[in-house]
């Protein structure tokens, strides 16, 4: 028995340094879509089940955005999602300063390039359409 | 099909605005909570959530070398924490900090694609990581492949932060908060010493802007700092440092001016432009001030005991 419980405890530990290793290829395949003169600066990896009722974007994060950077922010969606992944974000005071969904008219734009001439911190808003199910990477990089 | 991407465009426009309508046109400015000092209890309170946030919003030391590249700022390897020896590191303390702060020079050096020195940089950054136990995060046989290869930067930047932000979570969520902050704080000390030796050499406004506009970020540093200050002689003296640093910007102004963000559509993507601005204001002698304390900090952070 303890020589049963030796063997698992050996494999969960090398199974969990070999997660540890491995970047998820999801998510370098995301990165390498970003376009050729993007530069990764971070990535947020969402995991949502179906809302109950739809209200704000569920997944929320926040990131410190710089003046004089142009910021490309790239939504990938997982093949197995029902709807696609969009982001919005706001200032510190809560203003909505852009959105990749158009609720009207149903519109999703994988990317949306941010000329950022306001430094601060922002809060970074990613969801499903229609809050479906999904999973998803929203990489976030700089480009010229 | 182009009249529906005008009435897309227009309606994204029009939810932009009304999203404004409300907001105030004065301007607005960015101040430093009241308190001298950050009240421990405050910083306990701090949520995982909060933390990891913090965490995230650290400037990258990758969106510096960016700017110092925008700006044509010649590579230099004097800017480089070079006589930190990870042989010679005794505590978790130094181990942790350094590890931040050769993160960020690893940073520099890969926006610069300066891969024979990141070679060297990376034996100090595994021998580090290992001696905490976090090397299984560190993928140093993909970044050194990476490094050689000139045409895979992007995938290099993925890896290397990518690595460092494992790390950071990992030590967060298994109780050693204490060495994720440190390690941030390396990064962000780095960072900040790269920014301000740069601009002493070659002043620019948008350099003494970025490094005026780290007030923002100094305090959330304080805050994950802050719980820890009693641990260790090590800590108390690394807490006083980022306090006197905090002095240092108190007068420095932050101010925000109203603006409407403009909208277009470019390749199948929707470019935002920010109207609305952030302005510094920072006199000669403030930014002076500043150069000044962060060589000290840093110099005397790099010290090998």
């Amino acid at each position: 028995m303890k020589r049963f419980l030796t063997i698992i405890s050996l494999l969960l530990y090398t199974g969990f340094i070999l997660t540890g290793q491995s970047s998820d290829p999801f998510v370098s395949k995301c990165v390498m879509n970003t376009g050729n003169e993007a530069k990764y600066l971070k990535d947020f990896r969402i995991q949502l089940g179906k809302a109950a009722e739809q209200n704000d974007l569920r997944y929320k994060a926040n990131m410190s955005l710089w003046k004089n950077t142009k910021y490309r922010f790239t939504m990938c969606s997982a093949e197995d999602s029902k709807g696609q992944l969009i982001l919005s974000i706001k200032d510190d005071a809560n203003k909505v300063i852009l959105s990749s969904y158009d609720k009207k008219t149903g519109k999703t734009y994988p990317f949306v390039d941010f000329v950022c001439n306001k430094s601060g911190i922002y809060k970074l808003n990613y969801d499903f359409t229609d809050g479906q199910q999904g999973s998803g990477v929203g990489v976030v990089s700089m480009v010229k | 099909m182009a009249m529906k991407g005008n009435i897309t465009l227009l309606t994204i426009l029009f939810i932009l605005c009304f999203s404004c309508r409300n907001s105030s046109t004065k301007e607005t400015e960015f101040v430093f909570p009241e308190a001298d000092s950050i009240p421990q209890s405050e910083a306990e309170k701090l949520s995982p959530e909060a933390i990891e946030d913090i965490s995230r919003n650290i400037s990258s030391p990758v969106e510096i070398a960016n700017l110092l590249q925008m700006l044509e700022v010649p590579f230099s390897s004097q800017y480089l924490a070079s006589s930190i020896d990870a042989n010679k590191e005794n505590t978790t303390f130094d181990k942790a900090l350094k590890l931040g702060i050769l993160g960020a020079d690893l940073g520099y050096l890969n926006m610069y694609e300066k891969t024979g020195s990141s070679l060297d940089l990376l034996s100090s950054i595994r021998k580090l990581a290992e001696d905490i136990r976090v090397g299984q995060f560190f993928d140093f046989e993909m970044i050194k492949r990476l490094s050689q290869n000139r045409s895979s930067l992007d995938s290099l930047l993925y890896i290397s932060i990518d690595s460092y932000e494992q790390i950071d979570s990992y030590l967060r969520t298994n109780g050693r908060g204490q060495l994720s902050a440190l390690m941030i704080i390396g990064v962000w000390i780095e960072g900040q010493y790269l920014a301000t030796q740069v601009v002493d050499k070659y002043p620019d406004k948008i350099l003494s802007d970025r490094i005026g506009e780290q007030k923002i970020i100094l305090n959330d540093l304080l805050l994950l700092i802050t719980p820890f200050c009693n641990n260790s002689p090590e800590f108390s003296s690394l807490c006083k440092d980022l306090y006197a640093l905090k002095d240092n910007y108190r007068d420095i102004r932050i101010i925000y001016t109203q603006g409407e963000p403009v909208a277009s559509e470019k390749e199948g993507g929707l470019v935002i432009t920010q109207t609305e601005t952030s302005i510094v204001e920072m006199s000669e002698a403030q930014l002076k001030g500043l150069i000044e304390i962060t060589s000290e900090i840093r110099n005397r952070l790099i010290l090998n005991d």
